[in-house]
């Protein structure tokens, strides 16, 4: 961590312990469709909301969704027919 | 102490906690939080542009030039004097901090003063993932010591129960006294205040602090610009010759 960083005595528990994953979905306008952007490990729904917002902010989305990856159902992959 | 004296504190801590935070956007527990640390950062610093910018409206601007040479000029809390050495600092100023910030703006937005609630009313939106982020790693557990001072110092901000912010309060230009802004921060947090003592016979109406001392001295010059002179070519220093 360096000089500056975090001291052998900090007690906090690293996200990445039992975070799960949420894909990230949004649109610029109301005429297009939502498509994924990509996707953010956090804890919680709140916490992946916030990871979402300050990752994909680079365009003036006008909607934006996430969903936890394990929710999503698929019908098909790559491959299959 | 002025509504724009008010306006001041609250850009100037907005501006510190802006710069605390990008400190941390490469030592956060994880890349997806050392990206909220820069975007949070990013955004607190934009909100206190636009916080200096409400003072001239407001009919009165109290920065003097004693901000060029006086560390105590800036009206930040002690809280943000140093930078921060451990997470649970982050997160403490990031639960209880911001969000006593974002109920300051919140009173203004429903108070009676057009230019504020024209200007600070998109802040609230993006405070949204601020709060969002704080409360979620707050309740993931952090050190006491941090988050009791940090409660202690948005409770001096707030002022005195009977003092010129719940005067502001009376008057409607603000929608929100001390106390209510303390239980709208518990409300929001979901947990009640702890209990602290303030002595207010020696807060500082100014700097809404009880603390003495300042912001450190390298972050005083970063402000003044003087940190960025030192990487200047040695040719931009030099007067023009003619």
């Amino acid at each position: 961590m360096g000089s500056r960083g975090l001291t052998a005595s900090s007690g906090y528990k690293r996200v990445s312990g039992d975070a799960v994953e949420y894909e990230v979905f949004a649109r610029k306008t109301r005429e297009e469709p939502l498509r994924q952007v990509g996707s953010v490990v956090a804890p919680d729904d709140d916490l992946a909301m916030a990871y979402a917002r300050a990752t994909y902010d680079e365009e003036r989305w006008c909607e934006m969704a996430i969903v936890r990856k394990e929710h999503v159902i698929e019908l098909w992959q790559p491959g299959e027919t | 102490m002025s509504l724009a004296d008010l306006v001041l504190s609250l850009a100037d801590n907005k501006q510190m906690l802006g710069l605390r935070y990008a400190e941390w956007a490469t030592r956060a527990p994880s890349l997806e939080a050392d990206i909220a640390a820069a975007a949070m950062g990013l955004d607190d610093l934009g909100h206190s542009r636009v916080l200096y910018g409400c003072l001239e409206p407001l009919g009165h601007d109290p920065r003097g030039s004693d901000r060029e040479s006086d560390p105590k000029s800036i009206r930040s809390l002690a809280y943000f004097d140093e930078p921060w050495t451990e997470w649970s600092q982050f997160v403490a100023a990031n639960a209880i901090l911001d969000t006593a910030f974002t109920t300051v703006i919140e009173a203004c937005v429903n108070g009676s003063v057009e230019v504020l609630k024209q200007r600070l009313r998109k802040m609230l939106m993006e405070e949204r993932y601020h709060f969002l982020h704080g409360r979620s790693w707050l309740r993931s557990g952090i050190d006491a010591a941090p988050l009791l001072r940090a409660w202690q110092e948005a409770l001096e901000f707030f002022g005195p129960p009977d003092g010129e912010t719940e005067r502001l309060h009376r008057e409607g230009r603000l929608g929100m006294g001390p106390a209510q802004m303390r239980a709208r921060m518990e409300e929001r947090l979901e947990i009640t205040a702890p209990e602290v003592t303030i002595h207010w016979e020696v807060w500082d109406p100014i700097r809404r602090r009880t603390a003495e001392g300042a912001i450190d001295e390298h972050t005083f010059a970063m402000l003044r610009g003087l940190e960025e002179r030192k990487y200047a070519p040695p040719t931009a220093a030099k007067p023009a010759s003619v």
